[in-house]
């Protein structure tokens, strides 16, 4: 992991940038989510990717890529967090209490 | 977190350019990324002995194939691939390289080129191998056919540079090591070489011995040719020492009176048991020749050339091969000279007088036996004897002023008995020989000096 972080570092912080930009949208963002069912179904369908990837059964350069895209993945998720949080709070600043 | 729940469910949007973003950099990246980990992989197994390393690298997965040299090796290797920060799983192909048993390792030699063969323990003794063959070899051809395997004998590196050094020494043949087992065939390519070769494996290291050294020696040679016309001896091939070279020479010189020796003799190691007192006699047989050749070929001696009379012929073909040592053989190919043309009793006296001018027939110190180097002299004096069948010929004993007169009158008596018992024995009639000793009575030089001396001690043929 180490060894990737620092081989590939400029599309790590990308997907942290990316993360941030959707998280900070996220929080004003007009529209349906992903709900029910579906949030579940993709859920369970990282959490196997996870598991494949622990495991190592998947085998040669499809182990890798699976590798590289659950970090850039994970990394989205955290700048997608950090967003969110970021803007709730600029947001929560800004508005007056009612 | 209600809020982190919500939001979440709007942040699938990014996944789309998250998802170009992996498929670029996964694109970007592979090759990349392989061939750094191939490198690192190749770099963490510098210090580990491998044979047929290949590394292959899938992703962050590295396929390592070798041949270990030993189990502790094999497994430390994997680990050091392993170990690699990058690398996700090894792919053990590592084996360990087969057992030889016996451990068999050869160097053969032909004319054209040296090839190793059979088992090395390592990568580098195999190198060390072939670089000690080049720098022994300088020039020839060296062909690497060895194998790596396990189970070599310890010291196994030093036995076969010392056996390699050998095979230098060799026109062609082989050695071979089996186990701890050295084994030698071929021809040396010089006089000596087999002894050489002998010597040398005296210094093999401790566990190691030799089974078989059939090594041959090219044949010792020792050449002598008698040239009438030019009126020289000439000697060659080889001489084992100085000592035996001197004799030699000093022999040639006594027994060919009236030729120049010529010396092109060479000192060199490796004549069989026996080879002086062998080549000495086979010199007086030469000596007897009117023209001849003589080949001293290891233990076989030739001897080609014409006899002067008949019964010399016969005494050489028989007497020779009775002086030599066991083992040795002789093949005479002796003709006999046409006889010469009958003279007058004048002539012959001239011829005696020249023949015994140049040399004398020599005794034994104070007794009356005829030494062997006189024989060629005897042998012309025969086949004079024989130009003139008519004539009476006293043979007069002489001595010089040594001792007291009875006793030097006596010895001259029986040194000129023993020569006409001699031509008798030759086959001359007896009746046209008679013996005379006429003690210090007749010098022909002063008495004073030992070479006057010498020159008293004579035997004459005197043509009555």
């Amino acid at each position: 992991m180490a060894y990737l972080t620092t081989f590939y570092w400029g599309w790590l912080l990308a997907s942290v940038l990316l993360g941030f930009a959707m998280g900070w949208i996220s929080v004003v963002q007009h529209g349906e989510g992903v709900t029910g069912k579906l949030r579940w179904a993709l859920s369970v369908l990282v959490a196997a990717l996870i598991g494949a990837a622990l495991a190592r059964v998947v085998p040669g350069r499809f182990g890798y890529w699976l590798d590289l895209g659950l970090i850039l993945f994970a990394l989205y998720l955290f700048g997608c967090v950090v967003g969110s949080c970021l803007r709730h709070w600029v947001v929560a600043r800004s508005t007056p209490p009612a | 977190m209600r809020g982190l729940f919500r939001w979440s469910g709007k942040w699938w949007l990014g996944v789309i350019p998250l998802v170009i973003f992996w498929a670029i950099a996964a694109w970007t990246s592979t090759e990349p990324l392989e061939a750094d980990l191939a490198q690192r992989s190749t770099a963490a197994l510098k210090d580990t002995i491998l044979d047929k390393r290949r590394i292959t690298v899938a992703g962050r997965d590295v396929t390592l194939a070798a041949d270990a040299f030993a189990e502790d090796g094999r497994q430390g290797a994997v680990a050091a691939v392993e170990a690699v920060p990058g690398v996700r799983l090894v792919n053990d192909e590592t084996r360990l390289v087969p057992e030889a048993k016996p451990f068999v390792w050869s160097a053969e030699r032909d004319v054209l080129r040296v090839t190793l063969s059979g088992s090395s323990p390592l990568p580098a003794i195999r190198a060390r191998l072939m670089e000690a063959a080049r720098t022994n070899l300088g020039g020839v051809e060296v062909v690497d056919r060895m194998g790596l395997s396990r189970g070599a004998p310890p010291r196994f590196d030093t036995a076969a540079l010392l056996l390699l050094d050998q095979i230098g020494k060799l026109k062609d043949g082989k050695i071979t090591l089996s186990d701890s087992q050295v084994s030698l065939s071929g021809m040396a390519r010089e006089l000596g070489g087999r002894e050489a070769i002998a010597a040398a494996l005296k210094n093999l290291p401790e566990g190691f011995s030799v089974a078989a050294n059939e090594v041959k020696a090219p044949p010792y040679i020792f050449q002598a040719y008698k040239d009438p016309v030019a009126m020289t001896l000439t000697l060659t091939g080889n001489a084992p020492d100085n000592n035996v070279h001197a004799a030699l020479v000093a022999a040639a010189g006594r027994k060919f009176f009236s030729e120049k020796v010529v010396d092109n003799l060479k000192e060199s190691i490796g004549a069989p048991a026996g080879f002086a007192n062998a080549a000495v006699s086979a010199l007086g047989a030469l000596s007897r020749l009117s023209t001849g050749t003589l080949v001293v070929s290891d233990r076989e001696v030739k001897l080609s050339g014409d006899a002067l009379y008949e019964g010399a012929a016969g005494q050489i073909r028989a007497g020779l091969g009775k002086d030599f040592p066991q083992g040795w053989q002789f093949k005479p190919e002796i003709s006999i000279k046409p006889a010469a043309a009958p003279v007058d009793a004048t002539v012959c006296q001239q011829l005696f007088a020249e023949l015994l001018g140049k040399a004398r027939i020599r005794f034994e110190s104070g007794k009356s036996d005829i030494v062997a180097d006189s024989a060629g002299l005897l042998d012309r004096l025969i086949e004079t004897a024989l130009r003139c069948p008519t004539a009476n010929i006293e043979i007069a004993g002489h001595t010089d002023s040594d001792g007291d007169d009875a006793a030097n009158q006596a010895l001259s008596e029986r040194r000129a008995q023993a020569v006409a018992d001699y031509l008798v024995k030759a086959g001359l009639p007896a009746d046209r020989f008679s013996a005379a000793g006429y003690g210090a009575t007749q010098p022909i030089a002063g008495n004073d000096t030992d070479q006057g001396k010498a020159q008293n001690r004579r035997i004459d043929f005197v043509v009555k």
